[in-house]
Order: C-alpha cells, then structure tokens, then sequence
C-alpha cells in the first residue's frame, strides 16, 4: 500500500515539479559529460603528451567533481526541503489517520527513491549523448582529427555518477526523515495559514544602507579598475570582499529603497496592480535577500567563468602558431667537444632518420653587454608590466646574420639584409604593442654603442619566430658576422658561445617521430643518472601543453559555470514557485474582486521578471568592471577579442536562465488557475 | 424603486445521470434597490451555490440571473472580470485581507484594478474609511488589526466601488460579538446612509435580524420569506428564531 501510495504521489509531483525533475536530470547529465572525457579521447588522434594531459585533466576534473556535488547536493537537498513543505498538510492526514511516523517516512523514501532512480536514469541517458557531442569539441581545442566516430561510453563516469548521486539521494532521504520526524501534527496542519508578517524597516535605515552599498561597490569598481588583477594580493582581496559586502547590502536594502521611493510616485504606485507587486517583491526580496546576493554572486562567477573558458580556444590559438619555429628544438650549453649532430651520431641516433635538413647554430653573449642595453630604463618602465623579459641585467644574446638568414629560408621566409653598420633586435614574444613600443623608442635613440663600434638599429623588430625557445631565445640581437667571429672562425674577444641549438622540421609522420626521438633520448638521459644532456622542445609536448592548458581552463570554466548557472536559477525558481504557493490566496482575493486573469498574469509575470532580473542585473555590472579588467589582462598576453565569447556566453545564460525563468512563469500560473478549480 | 436583482427559475446540478444533486432547484426572487436583503438556510442549504452564482463565481444550470438590467448568465469571462470589478462588492468570512498591504492599499485595490484615477482613488478611500470609522487604522498593516477593523476594512473594500450590490458571505463567521455588532451596525449604515443594496448570506440569527428581509432555503428550494416592516429588531429576531426552528424539523410537520 505504501508503495502504491508513493508511486501515486511521484506521478502527481512529476507534473507539478517537472523543474525540479529536469534540475536533477541536467545535473546528472553535465556530471556524467565531464567525468567522461578520457574515453572520448578514442575517437580522436593524439599524440603521447596529449594522453598525458588528458589524464591530467581527468584527475583534475575528479576534484572539481566533488565540489561540484556538493553544491549540487545543498540543491537537491532544499528543492527537496521545499517539496515537503509544500506537502505538509498531507502528511498531517497521513499521522492523523493513525500512520506511525516511520510508515510516513517510509512513503517518503520510496518516493525519494522512485525520484531518484528515474532523474538518474533520464540524466545518465541524456549525458551518454551529450558526451558523444564533446568528444568534437574536444578535438577541437586540441586541433586533432576525428579518426572516426565510434559510441563511446565511460563505464568509470557512469559508476561515478550513480555513487555520487545514490550519496546525495542518501542525504535527501535522511533530511526528509528528519523533517517529519520532527514535525509536530499541529505544525503540519497550520503550515498553510501561516500568516507572515512582514519586516518593517524603518526608510531612515534603508535609505542609509542603500546610500553604503552603492558607495562600497564604487570604490571597489574604482579600484579594481585601477590596480587591474595582475597581480593577487590583499589589495585585490580586499576589493573582492568590499564588492561582495557592496551586493549584500544592494539586495538588503533595494526593495526598501524603491518601494519608498515609488510610493511618492502616486500615479504610478496607485496604477493596476503596481503596488501590489511592489510589496510582493519587497516582502520576498526582505526575506530572501541574502540568497540572492548569493545568486547574484554566482551568476557573476558564471559570466566571467564561462566567457574566460570559452575564450581559451582563440586565445591559444595565436601562440600555437607562432611560438613554435621548428618540430624538434635541442638546446645545450657549448662547453661540448662535438656538434649536437656529431654526438647524436655517436649515440646511435642518426639525424638523417628524423629530418632532411636539421641546422645548428650557436648563441653569443658579452658579459660586458646586458640587456639593458636595449630595455633602457625610459624603455623598460613604458613597456611595465607587458614586457616579459624580466631579468635586464643577464647578458644579451647575439646570433649572427647568416643564422639567422639560413632558419629564415629553413622556414621559407625572405632573408634579412642588414646595412653596413646595422644591428636588428629580434623580439618573439608578448603582443604588438610591446614590440611598437620598442620600435618607437629606437626609431627616436637610433644607435646603440657596442664594443667595436656605434650601429644603427634596424627600424623594424623582427617578430618571426625562427630561433629556438630556449633560454636565449626571446631577446636576441641580429648582428654581422664579422662581430662575433673572426675569419678564421675563432671568437672575437669578449665574446663566448653561450648556446648551442639544433633546429630541424621532421620529415614523414612527425608526431610519431616527434614521440620516437623523445623516448629514444629518454634512454640515454636516464643512463647518465638524471644529468640533463639536451634540453628538447617538440611540437607535439608544446602542442600539447598548450591544448592541455586550453582544454583544462574551457572544460573547468564550463563545466563550474554550467552547474553555478543552473544551481543559481534553480534556487530563484524554487523560492518563486514556494512564494506562489504560500500566497495563491492573495491571488484568488485578487481575482474575486474583479481582478481578470490578464492582470494577474501579467502581476505574476513581472513579479517573476523582476525577481529573476534583480541578480542578473547587478551580476552583469559587476561583470562588465570584471571582465573589461580581465581583457586588460589578457590583451598583455596576446590579444583576444573576447566580444564573440561574451556573446555565446550570454546566449547560453539566455537559454537556461530564460528556461529557468519560463518554467517558473508557467509553473506559477498553473498553481494559482488550478487551485482556483479545486476551490 | 427599480429591481436590482432578479433570480428566475434558477436551478443548478452537479453529478452526472446516476447520481444528480440538486444544489439549486428552482429558485426565484427579486430584490430592489437600497434593500437589505438576509438568505438564510442550513448547512447544504444551497445557499452559498446561490451565492456563488450570484457573484458570477460559479455558472447556473439553468435559469436567468439579472443583476442591474444585465443576464450575467450570458456574459463571458472577460465580461464576467469586468462584471464583477464594477458592480459587486465583496465581504468574506475570513477578511481575505492582503498581509501584505496596508489597510489604505487593501481598500484601494478594486478601485486601481479598474483604472480610477489615483486622485480620485485615494479621495474615496479616506471618504469610505471615514463613514467606517477606520480612518486612523488606514497606514497599519492586517497584523496590527484587531478582527472587528479587518472586517471593517473588508466591508470598505467591498463598497469602495460604489457596486451595484454588496455580497456579504458569513461577514461575522469569525468575529466576536461585540465587533460583529459593530459590523453590522456599519452595513446598516451603509444601507441606509449610501443606500448601498446589501445581499448577506448567513446561518446567524442575530446577523440576519439587521436585515429588511430574510428568504429561507432549504434543500435548494425557497422555503420561506420574512419582511422586518416596523418591526423592532428584537421582534424580528424572535421571529427568524422561529423559522430556523421550522427549518430543522420535520419537511411533513411544517407542509
């Protein structure tokens, strides 16, 4: 009987609470997509190191997982709370008719269960599709090719989903035990006709609180606007929680505030049912004001997680282009008595193998000539915090011309011709800016005085990214030959090598080849106990790192922005639909007095409006300081055009919060039309 | 003096062919304006139907209800809102105040839904709480009432429209007796002052003895109909004490 019971009342509430059921199915679904990602990684070719990051991203993705249920656990558990509130009355009957309390609970936890099992089951159904559409998305942002579609399900994300979820479930039912055990039969009974009274605070101290909070958040906006968020330190701490203190006391004291202040509008107080839906929202807004700054807060995180996860595909992909000259980079200190090529051939590794034309080219430095040569002081303090040559008192790397023209022509490009008594800087990284800014100053000083005599600066600076990423490679002067070394090969005084690099594009299938050299040189680097003989730069490990950075901020930024988004909109719609249900009386006074059903939805659709726009609002405020800051921030790395991912950002919040905000709209105006045919 | 009200042959069935109930079986009367009008009857008399369909709530089955020269059974629902804003007043039992508004608000409300104007609306609001004697609770919110101001301020609610007729279901269901005297001794005034046409529905005696007329139900038919005339109310009260005593007897007994 209790079965039937319970089976009869999750039918009833399947129609009734469909948000809460989708809530609870979504949020099965997103957990089981992105515990997934390892298997999808069968559909797509990738190389070694990816496998590695993908692990990575995996483990890191276990982490975010548990906080993740967490918070959807606090979710389930008040949608739950809400539930059985709302069922109060019933429960009374029940204990009235002589059920025993545990019989009550036993209803309860069979409906739990049923809730559970069929939520679990559409949301595990839901996400082995959904995952199929990541695995795309997936080999996007590591610029792989599919290698062919196969269905691809996780069985470890599906077991961690079930205990994840059957725990939450265990919490729920635990909670709702709790509740009915607790309840006394006359509080079950009088829960409906409780009559709120409503907080009266006086306008003096909204008005003051109102003032307070708008002055907190502008200094914070001020101040985070000026000191950027470079640098993570109390200063922006203390902004962080001036800005959080600015939203508490917006929401504590806003519907106060308006409501005072549109009481002396009268024509517009007094107009339909104006007033009546501005002491609604006051009373909820009073009573719910500190769930809302949360809300509120969260969809902040939202926006400017979501926007910065989805950025890191087009902020990335700039880099990966042009930070990578050759396939293979090897790199020593020149203190060796072979070429790089020559050892390599006595090691049993023969270049031909990999490349048909690796080069090798040494580094020259003049413990006399630092790089403040050309970071000037006036230079170095205009380019701040942008110019990511730190150490400026090291000394500056000279490459001679014809190295630099031979990898110039390795990678197809047009040599350099210097003039006679002419020198040019070679900066590869950091953006436009900072290279125009150094243009701008040596196109006004013009020379530069070295040992032997006073050179002219070459007007442009060369940003083609042809040397090696090793320690010399960023900040290079490109000079004669002649400067360097001598006819008979020997190096000019002053000077001594101070690198030597191997650079070459590998011939046939390079990421295998690429993986087959690195593990061959593992070998010996292990045989010599850990020393370190080369340092090597593949494309493959940059390619993955960068993709693996790229693919860990997009999915940990989605994945912890969807489920803020949707914890966030679910709270606002729970609380709106609990309010409607404590108040559907207020509605049917509204109606016999003459109130036609136009009216009353449009007081609700615009109750609903504002409540869900509140938070919106000043979490979109907060994002536009936030993320124009952000974009600072990132334009020092290398520019993005962060427009396209605001706008898909706010496309998604669009969908699932309008959809949130929809279903509550239409969820509200079922329970005030049907309990009016039950009156 | 014109007919405001008129009740023909109305009759209203719930069931279906197995198993019909007669809530209303047949029922006609008139009432005209400026009257004070009681109806009467036990529990399952039919006469919160009546009520009800009176008030455009609910839908006859059958019959012509003409309130203020419109057949309200032909109207729909938009028509029926407007109806209703415009030519009803309402009192419940249990106030229906909103908590949430002050009593200024709560008596202002039907006068906003029909699009007054807030001058004009706020003018009348203090006018009616004036003639209620309610006029320094008007800033308090229902909590800080006691039952006799909420149920005052129910009633200024009710005629702040100036409707054609006020319903009042069960006004002093949940009053003491001393604010229900001082209830009904304001819709008297209203009566008689504002010429208001008052339609009281009880099962009190006392409530109904400050009616002019009383009509009894029972079992969905008219059964019996009392004039005050120049009567003192105490007169009057024994009078509907003894119908009410005919009304739980035995049907055989009083035919």
């Amino acid at each position: 009987m209790y079965c039937k019971l319970a089976f009869r009342n999750v039918k009833k509430s399947l129609r009734d609470y469909l948000l809460y059921f989708l809530t609870l199915s979504f949020a099965v679904c997103i957990f089981y997509v992105f515990n997934s990602i390892e298997a999808q990684s069968v559909m797509i070719k990738i190389s070694t190191s990816e496998k590695e990051i993908l692990k990575t991203l995996t483990q890191l993705m276990g982490i975010v997982s548990v906080f993740v249920s967490v918070i959807l656990g606090f979710l389930i558990v008040s949608a739950n709370h809400f539930l059985i509130r709302r069922r109060k009355k019933e429960l009374g009957i029940y204990l009235l008719l002589g059920m025993k309390k545990n019989k009550v609970s036993r209803i309860l936890v069979i409906e739990t269960l049923l809730i559970g099992v069929i939520s679990l089951g559409a949301g595990l159904f839901a996400g082995i599709f959904a995952s199929q559409w990541l695995s795309i998305f997936t080999a996007k942002i590591f610029q792989a090719d599919m290698t062919g579609y196969r269905f691809v399900f996780s069985s470890g994300a599906f077991l961690k989903t079930l205990i994840y979820f059957s725990v939450i479930f265990l919490v729920v039912i635990a909670a709702s035990t709790f509740a009915v055990s607790r309840n006394k039969l006359i509080d079950l009974f009088s829960a409906q006709s409780k009559n709120e009274k409503p907080a009266v605070k006086h306008p003096a101290i909204t008005i003051v609180l109102f003032v307070l909070s708008v002055i907190c958040l502008g200094v914070a906006y001020q101040q985070v606007l000026q000191n950027g968020i470079m640098r993570f330190d109390w200063v922006l701490l203390r902004e962080v929680i001036l800005g959080a203190i600015g939203t508490f006391l917006f929401f504590a004291s806003l519907s106060g505030f308006f409501l005072k202040l549109l009481q002396r509008i009268q024509g517009y107080y007094f107009k339909d049912l104006n007033f009546f839906i501005l002491r609604q929202i006051n009373s909820r807004i009073n009573s719910a004001h500190v769930s809302i700054s949360f809300v509120c807060l969260m969809l902040f995180c939202t926006i400017g997680i979501l926007s910065t996860g989805l950025g890191m595909n087009a902020a990335m992909e700039g880099n990966l282009n042009t930070s990578m000259a050759f396939d293979v980079e090897l790199y020593t200190l020149p203190d060796r008595a072979m070429s790089i090529s020559d050892d390599l051939a006595a090691k049993g590794i023969n270049l031909s193998e990999y490349s048909d034309k690796p080069y090798e080219y040494t580094d020259y430095t003049n413990p006399s000539i630092l790089r403040s040569v050309i970071f000037t002081d006036d230079l170095n303090s205009k380019l701040g915090a942008d110019n990511f040559i730190n150490n400026i008192e090291a000394p500056l790397p000279f490459i001679r011309l014809s190295d630099y023209n031979a990898l110039l022509d390795m990678r197809g490009k047009p040599v350099l011709s210097l003039k006679d008594g002419e020198v040019a800087i070679s900066y590869s990284l950091g953006s436009d800016n900072v290279r125009s800014a150094i243009e701008e100053t040596w196109n006004q000083t013009g020379k530069v005085s070295l040992p032997d005599k006073v050179y002219t600066v070459y007007p442009k600076v060369l940003s083609a990214a042809v040397v090696s990423m090793g320690e010399d490679g960023n900040i290079l002067l490109v000079v004669p030959d002649a400067m360097l070394v001598d006819g008979t090969g020997a190096v000019t005084a002053g000077f001594a090598p101070s690198e030597s690099v191997l650079q070459f594009n590998c011939s046939g299938d390079s990421t295998v080849k690429q993986d087959d050299l690195v593990s061959r040189l593992e070998v010996f680097y292990n045989d010599a106990g850990g020393a370190d003989l080369y340092s090597i730069i593949t494309r493959n490990a940059q390619e993955a790192s960068y993709a693996g950075t790229k693919a860990i901020i997009a999915y940990v930024g989605i994945y912890i922005g969807l489920v803020f988004l949707m914890t966030s909109a679910a709270v606002l719609s729970l609380q709106q639909l609990s309010e409607i249900a404590d108040n559907r009386q207020r509605y049917l006074v509204l109606k016999k007095i003459g109130a036609d059903d136009r009216l009353i939805d449009r007081a609700i659709f615009r109750q609903t409006a504002i409540y869900f726009m509140l938070p919106l609002f000043l979490a979109i405020i907060h994002s536009i300081v936030g993320l124009t800051v952000a974009n600072e921030a990132i334009r020092g790395l290398g520019g993005v055009n962060a427009s396209q991912n605001i706008l898909i950002t706010a496309g998604l919040i669009l969908v699932i919060y309008g959809g949130y905000f929809l279903a509550t709209f239409i969820g509200s105006r079922k329970m005030i039309v049907r309990e009016e045919r039950n009156e | 003096m014109s007919n405001m009200l008129t009740v023909t042959q109305v009759e209203k069935y719930y069931g279906n062919k197995g198993n019909l109930t007669k809530a209303l079986d047949g029922v006609s009367f008139s009432i005209q304006e400026g009257e004070f009008v009681g109806i009467m009857g036990a529990s399952g008399s039919g006469k919160t139907t009546l009520l009800n369909c009176i008030s455009t709530i609910d839908k006859v089955t059958s019959g012509q209800i003409i309130i203020g020269g419109k057949d309200i059974t032909e109207l729909n629902s938009r028509q029926l809102s407007e109806f209703r804003r415009t030519k009803l007043g309402f009192i419940f039992q249990d106030f229906n105040l909103l908590d949430t508004l002050t009593a200024q608000e709560n008596i202002i409300l039907p006068l906003t839904i029909s699009t007054v104007n807030h001058r004009e609306a706020i003018a009348r609001t203090a006018e009616v709480a004036e003639t209620l004697g309610i006029t320094d609770v008007l800033a308090k919110y229902p909590y800080q009432m006691s039952g006799g101001q909420r149920q005052r301020v129910a009633a200024a609610r009710a005629i702040v429209s100036k409707p054609s007729m006020v319903l009042a279901d069960e006004p002093t269901g949940a009053l003491d007796s001393k604010s229900s005297r001082m209830l009904l001794e304001s819709m008297e005034k209203l009566n008689v002052d504002l010429t208001a046409t008052i339609l009281l529905v009880t099962h009190d005696a006392f409530a109904a003895s400050y009616c002019k007329r009383i009509l009894f139900i029972k079992d969905g038919q008219l059964f019996n109909e009392l004039i005050r005339g120049q009567q003192t109310r105490r007169d009057f009260y024994s009078k509907i004490i003894e119908v009410i005593s005919l009304l739980g007897g035995d049907v055989s007994h009083v035919l």
